[in-house]
């Protein structure tokens, strides 16, 4: 099933492959021709002792002429098979993380990043060792081989015959060994990934062990999985020399024998062709080293077939990211309008009953007006934003956006109007250009600045060495979290959304930049329905409407006098805020 | 060749499996010139047709007897010479963690796990690979290479070996030089695997932005330039690597040409048999390996040798923490004081901690309270010499605490971290981590005494549960009461709770510390915390700003003064007022 997936990525390159396949059978005939060559000069003229020179000249220049022809192509037919084999994988990895960006938000939250990661890069790097080692070493191999075969039978149909006995021999050497090795291996996989386990587990926990005065046992434990370890690689090293070179050398010895016996015990009964006694020892010396070759590669094959398994399980992972279900005449948003109505959830939804972190939720943004969300951590606030950034499917009740089901929108409708404004600011590798930009060609360099100077965050950038092509490096170490969040801002802005949902970052940032932020976001808020989650309150107190979120349900509405006025848990909220303030 | 000077002390460690390794290495060697001699006689009567029923007979036995003594040392010298180089892996990789566990947290502090991870995998394995193959290939073309060419030139002809001869060298020095090149441009393809990974990491940390911009086309369109470069990096990586066999081939099959080319003309002189001119073509097919492993050797050693540096650098790390001569092996009381002026972390120029002047009796509960970064964990790290003081000193039952042995100093206390470390073994074997020997009673009364037991019984196997990957994912507050227990277990003189109480909630908080207060009535526990609830009942409460302390009393007092931990307070009651919904 695995194999028949993998074998399907070589159809798009079955042209390269046969080109490639065509080039190896000739440099192979080019390559086996040498040694019959070789034994029409043996048995024409050195053993007559006839030497025309024109003859001898065609017979050298000939062998020679084919050498370096079965050199060059050799190395064509290697490249070539490379090449298709890292093309295969190139395009599995392309389908595997072009999958990933389809795949709804629950998988990211269910599986870890690491493992994900994993998926894409090492599994598919296990994958292209099993078409590296099959393609390029299997079946050039397998094709020497039988050319070395067809050689044999043209030169002697009764010792090629012989030979042929060989053959099972070396399959069940083959055999055996794959079965031994299968087993073998995997224990040495086994304790090596245990040895590594534990040694990486030791270093982070070694404060730990060091406080309880654990080094004592600890030493022993990776004392006793390193020599496991080291047993297991003994018995590796012991399996090899039993079954691989040492084994092959023997039967080489035996297929020697064989010749010597076969043109020894036929030059009793009369004289031979001593040439083709030459090219037999001579296709011999070549037969067993492709052998050797295959031999190593097979321990391989079966750990680059679970890898090939991990990674089109995730192929098949079908929780695809919602999308948008009609295509005629896709809605568009004009006013921004938006209407929760009953909406519940629960992030297990998907796989059946779970506790529902929304309940019976609803409410009405105006166009133009700010709703506000406020409650502790786990009260619901955040998967109201991202209920309505469509990062997972509504079952039940309905999220409207100017009186349309947001299911109905296009991705590109609602990504270009609704912009988001996350609690982390996340930066791209690239510059701050890049960064604002991103892919959307809509955006022009003046637009970039205009969003830029909208938010503040000019001031800071032009004070950069490069300006607005600063590079930024990894996460954006080398920006304040302020600064990053005043370019995030200007992300979002530079396609002038209708709708904004505000994420309110947490982090805690330095006055200037703080301030510097709140103006920005106040400036960003005008004119735009805006969706705001608020960890500070001062931040929305000219809410249109403020929602408390407790538990998932709204447990209080209204404008900031007005909740004021109810003494409720806002209230409660509000001055523990100001308190706080005062006090730190 | 520096390296296998460096490695000395294991050849003689191991002079016994490398002697008889390459005694019998070197009687392989021999042997293998033997099958080309019997060709030589066989192929010779046949031409001549001389041959007798008895000669064959007595020639193919020969040649199966020597093909099976063959065998079996090659058996041999693989096992010695393979098994050496095992246990050399075997032994740096113990001296390498022997060598960690006395490291100092500090040391840790500076290195990341994954690099640590490298050199004791990746770098060991290629010192095994030295002292394996390296030696191998050394000795293996040394002899095998001179003893063929001795054959060649002695028995048969010493102008037929040096003219064909003539282009080997340019094989060794080809493939020497190919695999400079392969290994640089390997380096490439991993760099440029590496920023794959980069980008997949990237896109998958980032996936919320991506959704929310719709950035998928633009992300897939970057990964595929990216897989592109890989692939063009990783074929480079192939042209070259394609290049070994069909020079060696064509090396190999310019030399055949010549034996046979000035071979024949010999024979047709008479000064060599045809079965000769057989023998010597075999024997140049013998000739290659040693010529290859020449020219790979050096890449092998210079691979080794920076990894052999790598793994002595680390080795040579001191341990930092040093016990002082007549050092007191004697477990303290639990009376804890700190007397010091300031502390500033090495390599550092601000003070953590500035004039810290505390006392703690027997018995009693210091409360340590203050923003993230005030040096509250600072202070516990410096009780238990992870650092240590420039002036000023700590003292424990009256002691100096460097005047005690390490043991018996981290024997006297029972630290729970910040961030809980848990072994990925079973709960039970984690609670017991510090008292390995403890029974089940034990571990149950203490899971007790940290509310983590009831927890405990609702997993699958209870107290047998593995923890981590292969067994239960546990939340914060449950990793932190395991913690808990585990260090509670030790009856330690002095707790230390460094804010690990943070993920538990208010009603379990309680119960854990009355629980102790009942349990350790005379012992001493010191608690950092953010939240004020955790330390208010202790006997001290101080509160650190900034490395300095500003305030310091009992609860009540510290209430009085109506400073930071008054309003502080204030505000947290009512936190939790509106975490419950505000009823």
């Amino acid at each position: 099933m695995v194999i028949r997936r993998l074998l399907n990525y070589l159809r798009p390159h079955y042209k390269a492959l046969s080109v490639a396949s065509v080039i190896l059978l000739l440099a192979t005939f080019a390559d086996v021709i040498g040694p019959i060559l070789v034994k029409v000069f043996l048995d024409r003229h050195l053993m007559p002792r006839s030497f025309d020179s024109k003859d001898l000249m065609l017979l050298g220049g000939g062998y020679l002429g084919l050498h370096i022809l079965s050199v060059g192509l050799h190395y064509y037919q290697l490249v070539s098979f490379n090449q298709i084999a890292l093309k295969v994988i190139q395009q599995l990895r392309v389908d595997v993380f072009n999958h990933v960006q389809r795949l709804g938000l629950v998988v990211f939250d269910k599986t870890p990043t690491g493992a994900l990661v994993s998926r894409i890069t090492n599994d598919t790097e296990a994958v292209k060792e099993l078409f590296v080692g099959v393609l390029a070493t299997l079946v050039q191999n397998l094709v020497f081989l039988m050319g070395i075969f067809i050689a044999m039978f043209s030169l002697d149909v009764r010792l090629a015959t012989f030979f042929l006995v060989l053959l099972p021999v070396i399959l069940g050497l083959m055999y055996m060994y794959r079965r031994l090795s299968t087993k073998v291996y995997r224990i040495m996989r086994k304790e090596l990934s245990l040895l590594n386990a534990k040694l990486n587990e030791s270093i982070q926990g070694m404060t730990i062990v060091q406080a309880m005065r654990q080094e004592k046992r600890f030493r022993q434990e990776f004392d006793v999985i390193n020599s496991a370890y080291y047993r297991a690689s003994i018995n590796n090293i012991r399996l090899e020399s039993l079954f691989v070179r040492p084994a092959v050398e023997l039967i080489y010895t035996f297929a020697l024998v064989l010749i010597l016996d076969f043109f020894g015990f036929q030059s009793l009964k009369g004289p031979i062709q001593i040439g083709v006694l030459y090219a037999f020892i001579n296709y011999l010396d070549r037969f067993f080293e492709p052998v050797n070759m295959m031999m190593q590669r097979l321990s391989q094959v079966q750990q680059s077939l679970v890898a090939a398994e991990r990674v089109f399980e995730l192929l098949d992972d079908d929780r695809m990211a919602p999308r948008t279900l009609r295509d005629t005449e896709p809605p568009a948003i004009r006013n921004g309008q938006i209407e929760f109505k009953e909406v519940s959830f629960s992030y297990d939804d998907l796989s059946g009953a779970g506790i529902d972190v929304l309940k019976k939720i609803s409410f009405i943004a105006y166009p133009g007006q700010t709703v506000a969300l406020v409650g502790h951590t786990g009260s619901g606030k955040s998967t109201v934003a991202n209920l309505l950034m469509r990062f997972y499917p509504v079952s039940r009740g309905e999220i409207l956006i100017d009186g349309v089901t947001l299911s109905e929108f296009p991705d590109q409708e609602l990504r270009s109007r609704v912009g988001l404004v996350a609690q982390e600011p996340f930066l791209f590798v690239g510059d701050i250009i890049q960064n604002i930009t991103l892919s959307r060609t809509t955006v022009t360099k003046n637009d970039v600045e205009e969003a830029a100077s909208f938010v503040q965050a000019d001031e800071f950038i032009r004070k950069l060495p490069q300006g607005f092509e600063e590079p930024i490096g990894e996460r954006g170490a080398t920006l304040s979290s302020g600064q990053r969040q005043l370019i995030c801002f200007a992300r979002t802005m530079a396609i002038k959304p209708k709708i904004l949902v505000l994420d309110e970052a947490t982090a805690s940032v330095d006055t200037e930049t703080e301030e510097a932020i709140q103006t920005a976001l106040e400036k960003m808020r005008q004119g735009r329905t805006t969706i705001a989650i608020a960890h500070r309150l001062s931040t929305i107190q000219d809410a249109d409407l403020i929602l408390v979120l407790h538990n998932g349900r709204i447990v209080e509405r209204g404008t900031h006098t007005e909740l004021l006025i109810k003494e409720g848990l806002y209230h409660k909220m509000f001055m523990m805020q100001q308190g706080t303030m005062g006090g730190g | 060749m520096l390296l296998f000077k460096d490695l000395i002390w294991f050849f003689k460690q191991e002079k016994k499996s490398y002697g008889i390794g390459i005694l019998v290495l070197v009687c392989v060697a021999l042997i293998n010139l033997f099958p080309p001699y019997a060709v030589r006689v066989i192929v010779d009567g046949a031409s001549k047709g001389n041959l007798t029923r008895e000669i064959l007979l007595k020639w193919s036995l020969l040649l199966l007897g020597a093909g099976f003594i063959a065998y079996g040392l090659r058996y041999i010298w693989r096992l010695l010479i393979f098994g050496a180089s095992s246990r050399l892996g075997r032994l740096l990789r113990k001296q390498l963690f022997e060598h960690f566990t006395r490291l100092s947290p500090q040391f840790y502090q500076e290195h990341r796990t994954g690099d640590l991870m490298a050199h004791a995998t990746n770098d060991i394995q290629a010192i095994e690979m030295t002292a394996g193959m390296g030696v191998l290939t050394l000795v293996d073309s040394l002899t095998t290479g001179s003893l063929v060419i001795f054959s060649m030139a002695f028995f048969i002809s010493w102008k037929l070996t040096l003219l064909t001869l003539l282009p080997m060298p340019l094989m060794a020095w080809s493939t020497s030089h190919y695999g400079t090149m392969l290994h640089k441009r390997f380096y490439k393809a991993q760099a440029a695997f590496s920023d794959l990974n980069d980008k997949v990491l990237e896109n998958i940390s980032g996936v919320r932005v991506v959704k929310a911009f719709g950035e998928e086309e633009a992300e897939n369109e970057a990964f595929r330039l990216l897989s592109a470069e890989v692939v063009k990096k990783n074929i480079a990586v192939a042209k070259v690597d394609a290049l070994f066999d069909p020079t060696i081939q064509l090396i190999i099959g310019i030399s055949f040409f010549l034996a046979i080319a000035f071979g024949a003309k010999e024979v047709v002189n008479e000064k060599l048999t045809f079965g000769q001119l057989t023998q010597f073509t075999i024997y140049l097919g013998q000739f290659i390996w040693p010529m290859l492993a020449f020219g790979w050797l050096f890449n092998i050693l210079e691979r080794g040798r920076a990894s052999y540096d790598r793994v002595n650098m680390l080795l040579k790390v001191k341990y930092e923490v040093l016990e002082c001569e007549g050092a007191k092996d004697e477990v303290p009381d639990g009376q804890v004081v700190f007397e010091m002026a300031s502390f500033t972390y090495p390599g550092t120029h601000l003070p953590v901690l500035d004039k810290i002047n505390i006392a703690v009796n027997q018995g009693h509960t210091l409360g340590i309270v203050g923003k993230t970064g005030s040096g509250k964990t600072t202070l516990f790290r410096l009780l238990m010499r992870e650092f240590d003081l420039a002036e000023g000193d700590i003292q424990i039952g009256g002691l100096s605490i460097y005047d005690l042995k390490l043991g018996a100093l981290r024997a006297a206390i029972g630290y729970v971290p910040q961030d809980n470390f848990l072994f990925s073994t079973t709960i039970a074997e984690n609670i017991a981590f510090g008292k390995p020997e403890a029974k089940l009673e034990e571990i149950k009364a203490v899971a007790d005494l940290a509310a983590i037991h009831e927890d405990i019984l609702q997993f699958l196997d209870a107290y047998g549960t593995l923890v981590g990957d292969r067994g239960v994912t546990l939340s914060g507050g449950q990793k932190q009461r395991i913690s808990i227990a585990r260090a509670l277990l030790l009856q330690p003189e002095i707790l230390i709770l460094d804010d690990s109480l943070s993920a538990v909630d208010a009603k379990t908080e309680k119960a854990i510390l009355q629980g102790l207060k009942e349990k350790r009535s005379q012992k001493t526990t010191l608690i950092s915390s953010h939240r004020l609830s955790a330390i208010e009942h202790a006997d001290l409460i101080i509160v650190l700003h900034n490395g300095q302390i500003t305030e310091r009393g009992s609860h009540s007092d510290l209430m009085a003064i109506e400073g930071w931990y008054a309003s502080t307070y204030r505000s947290q009651q009512l936190e939790s007022l509106i975490e419950e919904g505000g009823e």
